[in-house]
């Protein structure tokens, strides 16, 4: 390939191109878009109720009252908005249809092109965010920390994506050796919402189980940000717990990179 | 009608021999699915030992119910949520020219389907029954499998009105998978924790606690007092499936009798 032997310069525009081209298509699906922030409507409305009647006939748990198990779900359902996007569904897509081959012939860095594609749809789901914040906040109270709490939560959050894209690409770049993955790709969906603390706080977990589940990159994902957001990880833990995700992320990432090499070696092979 | 169905498992069955990969995958998948389902009410009940008066050996056995349900359901008609989808690339079209029913046929479109979601379901139901310390007699053996042929009518019929939405929006995918999710998650909890406008929803107009809440409840010998049931409404799942299934299917008839394709 010529753009290989003579390169031409790096540049970042043709990227935020391809980041607001994403956007827009995201936009034009509005069906879908409505549903979503329906859904999440009436999925903060049932888990009140159900937290409500936990809690009505048992002793609360120390650690978190009732409003702070509310507030819990209810930014675990947001994030989900973020968290739950497949970012780099296009690499496995198109290796499917063999298109990846053209994508090749492009002056581009492929996995940019792919990292700015999933960022523009990201980004359209995070402004998404804000109406159904709006529109949660009408059905339940949710608590607001101080200052320092909530950047320390985005900190953990934003690591938390790239924890998730790093997974969700690795599962993509799986597409280069068998086409079938997404009884894979659900699989670890479902760990997730199980073992990132999506759905039920880690600490409710019995005690012996806690101590597996905490190190595992899931936790990195939704509970480590969640914990920090409800109080639960006070100041004096931020650094430890933001230590073992960004632990995670360079474990991923590295794990990644690796891969995507291995892979994008094999379709130069197969294209001759 | 009986050959044509005969010929539909034969091929199933083939195809799930050859692509022997992909079905352990998805076998692998519904372990997952249905563990992380039972371990979620284990966790939560773990930490919280009553739930309205329910412990996790009861909600197991509830849970059960709805598994059974739904994996007879997903065994026998999943190609029905694949409607929209087919109805948007003109593969819904084929079946009206054939001489068989157009339901029919897009039910019995050959797939890779296997009945193993439905095997492991027994087999966790017999688990959780004892569990749960049920006492099994001659009515239990009789009632359970006409109890969960009722409750996999009732998800039949949800399922297939919203595909029937379908002949007049494009696009219901958003809509029959946020259902699914708030089956799979709300449902599994004892419909009496809600406040009473879900109660009615859940009863009468999407009427999944008859799948699992209403029986369950019966064979427990509990009693709820937030609903206007009596305690026999758990041997009713077949009529209220049969119900469902007459009132989705005359639905399906007037979406049918108005689809003019779309376009291709």
């Amino acid at each position: 390939m010529n753009a290989s032997i003579r390169g031409p310069r790096f540049r970042f525009e043709p990227y935020f191109a391809f980041a607001a081209r994403a956007m827009a298509r995201e936009a034009t699906y509005r069906f879908d878009v409505f549903t979503n922030i329906g859904s999440i409507l009436v999925r903060v409305y049932l888990l009140r109720m159900v937290w409500v009647a936990l809690y009505a006939h048992n002793a609360a748990p120390r650690d978190l009252p009732l409003h702070a198990i509310i507030t819990y779900s209810t930014v675990a359902l947001l994030m989900g908005l973020v968290m739950d996007i497949d970012q780099t569904r296009a690499l496995h897509e198109r290796l499917h249809d063999g298109s990846i081959a053209t994508d090749f012939l492009k002056p581009i860095s492929v996995p940019l092109y792919y990292f700015a594609d999933g960022t523009g749809e990201v980004l359209f789901h995070a402004l998404l965010i804000v109406p159904s914040l709006a529109l949660a906040l009408l059905v339940v109270h949710v608590d607001v920390p101080s200052f320092g709490t909530l950047a320390a939560f985005g900190l953990s959050f934003f690591i938390g994506y790239l924890i998730g894209f790093c997974i969700n690409f690795l599962l993509n770049c799986t597409a280069f050796w068998t086409l079938e993955i997404s009884a894979v790709q659900m699989i670890v969906t479902w760990l997730t919402g199980l073992l990132g603390g999506e759905l039920v706080p880690l600490v409710f977990f019995p005690e012996a189980l806690q101590h597996v589940v905490a190190f595992l990159p899931f936790a990195s994902m939704f509970s480590t940000p969640l914990l920090i957001y409800v109080g639960v990880i006070g100041p004096e833990r931020y650094l430890g717990a933001i230590a073992v995700q960004l632990l995670w992320l360079a474990i991923l990432g590295a794990i990644a990179i690796v891969v995507w090499r291995a892979g994008a070696q094999r379709i130069v092979v197969q294209g001759g | 009608m009986v050959r044509v169905y005969r010929e539909y498992w034969r091929i199933n069955i083939l195809t799930t021999l050859e692509y022997r990969e992909n079905f352990l995958m998805w076998l692998a998948f519904m372990l997952v699915y249905h563990g992380s389902a039972i371990a979620t009410l284990y966790v939560v009940l773990h930490q919280f030992p009553s739930m309205n008066g329910w412990d996790f050996r009861q909600m197991a056995f509830m849970y059960g119910f709805w598994m059974l349900a739904h994996a007879l359901h997903n065994t026998l008609f999943s190609n029905v949520s694949s409607i929209p989808e087919h109805i948007r690339d003109g593969n819904f079209d084929r079946t009206l020219v054939r001489p068989l029913d157009s339901l029919f046929a897009t039910i019995a479109t050959p797939g890779q389907i296997f009945p193993d979601e439905l095997l492991l379901a027994a087999f966790y139901f017999g688990i959780a029954t004892w569990y749960a310390g049920v006492h099994v007699d001659l009515a239990f053996v009789v009632l359970v499998p006409l109890i969960v042929a009722g409750g996999a009518l009732i998800d039949l019929a949800i399922d297939l009105a919203i595909s029937t939405l379908s002949f007049w929006f494009v696009r219901v995918d958003a809509l029959k998978w946020i259902t699914l999710q708030l089956e799979e998650e709300f449902t599994r909890y004892p419909i009496g924790i809600y406040s009473r406008s879900v109660r009615l929803v859940l009863t009468f107009a999407l009427p999944f606690a008859f799948m699992n809440y209403f029986p369950a409840m019966y064979f427990l010998h509990k009693t709820d007092s937030s609903l206007p049931l009596p305690a026999i409404a758990g041997v009713l799942t077949p009529l209220v499936g049969i119900v469902s299934i007459a009132l989705a299917y005359g639905f399906w008839r007037v979406g049918l009798d108005r689809y003019q394709g779309v376009g291709h």
